[in-house]
């Protein structure tokens, strides 16, 4: 058993996490497929606006909402998971709404939707994805019942942006800071002063300088009618915090083997331990398999036109798998521990359930990658 | 063909792991080549740049990496400091107020302040003036951040104006968005990969780019593309061998690829696509900018390659 299929069978909650593009989809969607098949009841909870996804599940369309994965779907692959398989995908905006209209007092609901500075922060405000991706994690773990729950989160800019966006949203929403700059007007729930009433203090009045005063009193607004909502705000933060760092939780670093994406996962991997938050694995994805020697071997029978172009693309070959070679002795000095698994690179675009099933079994170790010799990444000018 | 020497600020953007930053890097090389000042700016990145060009990297301010060519990382915290002083005027005032720890705190809860600071220094250094009037600087490229980032970057000042009060704020936003807005100065080049979700996250960008912030493709660079090597009677010829099949066909699948890719971008972007094959050298380094430099010369300079 290897790490990722331990995890399946044990954690309640699996968060993928790594920058755009590495397939970090495919690998939640594939992880949630594995767990099903086995026998644990799976939800995978996408961001992307994955289409190609949902139809490898056999679903016209992810929503908002949890769709069960009808059994057809799985059906090509010739087995019958032993649990149920759900998918949804995370609309952000659907997800603030509702959780305004769940948690404000009835009065300021509309004020609050209405608001500029609600709306920027719901739809457009950088780190409020990874907010309420997370916030929804806490809602489906404590309201609904799956054995696991795999989340797909947005593709940081940064690594640090997934840790670092919540709070940054929570501080927006519950700041002391604001709280001190503008405690007269907030305390008297006087709206529509000047803001030399607000705080007349020389801080506020230099940021005003630098926000414009209509700014900060809109602000002042905005937080005075979401300040009801605070109480709450905390308690689930904190809650989200705790399920971060559960026992039953864990994080799968996904990454493609490219010189570019490597130093952001060595630092992802260092801040999540530094978080104490629990890498199950690291997923190096795409990785270009070695050529076999019996392939060389091969190549020599064959017409000279014809054993050059082979032998061209043997070369390419090798160069790539000695590259992803080289890069992947790097990742796994810098992970310690933590075990790295590889997935090869696939002809095509990985978006049909056989497909998921192919990757699934080099997750779960089932298939290993050829790699290149330890001498030939070694070597090689630098 | 329109050569993208004729703009002043080149944006670079593209799906994650498409290679943006090893085109930034070139198309920058070639600016400073054609003998004009070139800056090449990273947003809060890892400088990439720097080091691909084979040079240390730069950091937070304006640094000559070589004749005609200077690179910056633009962060946050620098950024926001130069705006602060920019309205401020008084570095004491900014000093007793900014690094005031509380205020600090505060100013990252202003929406997309962050975000307005970054591109707002990239949009000031596209204004600097010579003392002769002409532009300070002939070529400014982008490095823009990936698809979905890109768009919210971009489109900070617009949600600044119709987030904030006319104000500071705004005046600033509203000369960024002009300047952006402006197909005499702003260009954008996306680059994508011969594969089907960088290709359709590429129109994605084309789409939003034009309709939410209003900049204009000027090109795509397909890159890391595949050549066709084997021919139908290649393959068939194969057919008793099938490891050596295996190899072959999944070459010829990229080759096709390739095509259906540049097909699928030209037809949807009405823009010329540029072809930048796979480079395989060991390392990617200076002499791998170099090469993919060579087949851009017609996307920067407008004339066919030699």
């Amino acid at each position: 058993m290897n790490a990722l299929s331990q995890a399946l069978a044990h954690k309640r909650v699996l968060v993928s996490v790594g920058s755009g593009g590495v397939g970090k989809t495919t690998i939640s969607a594939t992880l949630a497929l594995r767990a099903a098949v086995d026998g644990r009841s799976s939800l995978v909870c996408t961001i992307d606006p994955a289409k190609r996804l949902a139809n490898a599940l056999g679903l016209n369309a992810l929503g908002n909402v949890e769709a069960e994965v009808p059994a057809s779907a799985v059906e090509p692959l010739g087995i019958t998971p032993r649990a149920r398989l759900h998918a949804m995908m995370l609309d952000m905006k659907a997800t603030w709404d509702e959780l305004i209209l769940r948690h404000a007092p009835a009065d300021k609901r509309e004020k609050i939707l209405s608001n500029r500075f609600y709306q920027s922060l719901s739809s457009a405000l950088a780190g409020s994805q990874e907010y309420v991706a997370l916030e929804k994690l806490w809602e489906l773990r404590n309201q609904r019942d799956y054995e696991l729950i795999v989340l797909d989160t947005p593709p940081t800019a940064h690594a640090l942006d997934f840790l670092e966006a919540p709070n940054r949203v929570l501080d927006f929403l519950d700041n002391e800071a604001a709280r001190w700059l503008l405690t007269p007007a907030l305390a008297a729930g006087k709206v529509g002063l000047s803001l030399f009433n607000l705080g007349g203090s020389y801080m506020a009045k230099t940021i005003s300088k630098f926000t414009g005063t209509e700014t900060l009193q809109e602000l002042a607004n905005f937080m005075l009618s979401i300040a009801p909502m605070n109480e709450s705000f905390r308690e689930r933060a904190r809650g989200v915090r705790e399920l971060l760092k559960a026992e039953q939780t864990g994080f799968v670093l996904v990454t493609s083997p490219g010189r570019e994406r490597l130093d952001e996962v060595m630092h992802f991997h260092r801040l999540l331990q530094q978080n104490r938050m629990e890498v199950v694995a690291v997923v190096v994805n795409r990785v270009h398999p070695l050529p076999g020697p019996a392939l060389w071997e091969e190549a020599r029978g064959l017409l000279p036109t014809r054993r050059t172009k082979v032998e061209e693309t043997l070369n390419e070959m090798t160069l790539l798998a000695e590259q992803d070679a080289r890069g992947i002795a790097e990742l796994q000095a810098a992970c310690g521990s933590t075990p790295l698994i590889q997935v090869p690179r696939f002809e095509l675009d990985v978006h049909e359930i056989g497909a998921l099933w192919r990757t699934g079994r080099f997750l779960m170790g089932e298939e290993l990658i050829p790699t290149p010799p330890p001498l030939l990444t070694s070597g090689g000018p630098e | 063909m329109a050569a993208l020497l004729d703009k002043r600020l080149w944006i670079v953007s593209g799906k994650g792991g498409v290679g943006k930053s090893t085109i930034a890097a070139a198309l920058a090389l070639r600016s400073a080549r054609a003998g004009r000042r070139t800056l090449v700016c990273e947003v809060n990145a890892q400088e990439r740049i720097s080091r691909m060009l084979g040079h240390e990297p730069v950091g937070p301010q304006i640094t000559p990496l070589e004749e005609n060519l200077w690179a910056v990382d633009v962060r946050p915290q620098e950024a926001m400091r130069e705006y602060a002083l920019m309205v401020l005027r008084f570095e004491t005032l900014y000093k007793t107020v900014f690094e005031n720890k509380v205020v600090r705190y505060f100013l990252r809860f202003i929406p997309s302040l962050q975000e307005l600071v970054l591109l707002g220094k990239i949009l000031f250094h596209a204004q600097e003036k010579r003392p002769d009037g002409k532009p300070l600087w002939d070529t400014i490229v982008m490095d823009a951040p990936a698809t979905g980032h890109a768009i919210t970057f971009l489109r900070v000042p617009q949600v600044l104006l119709q987030t904030v009060p006319p104000g500071p704020m705004s005046r600033e936003a509203l000369k960024m968005k002009d300047l952006l807005e402006d197909p005499a100065v702003t260009a954008a080049v996306l680059v994508s990969l011969p594969e089907e979700l960088p290709v359709n996250e590429t129109l994605e960008l084309h789409t939003a780019l034009r309709d939410q912030v209003r900049v204009r493709t000027h090109a795509a660079v397909l890159n890391a593309t595949f050549p066709e090597r084997f021919s139908e009677d290649d393959l068939e010829a194969l057919v008793d061998q099938p490891e050596l099949l295996q190899v072959a066909r999944a070459h010829h699948a990229r080759a096709a690829q390739t095509v259906l890719a540049q097909v699928k971008l030209e037809r949807n972007l009405n823009v010329p696509v540029h072809r930048v094959p796979r480079i395989f050298t060991p390392n990617f380094d200076r002499s791998a900018i170099e090469q993919v430099m060579r087949h851009l010369e017609s996307l920067v300079t407008g004339k066919e390659g030699p």
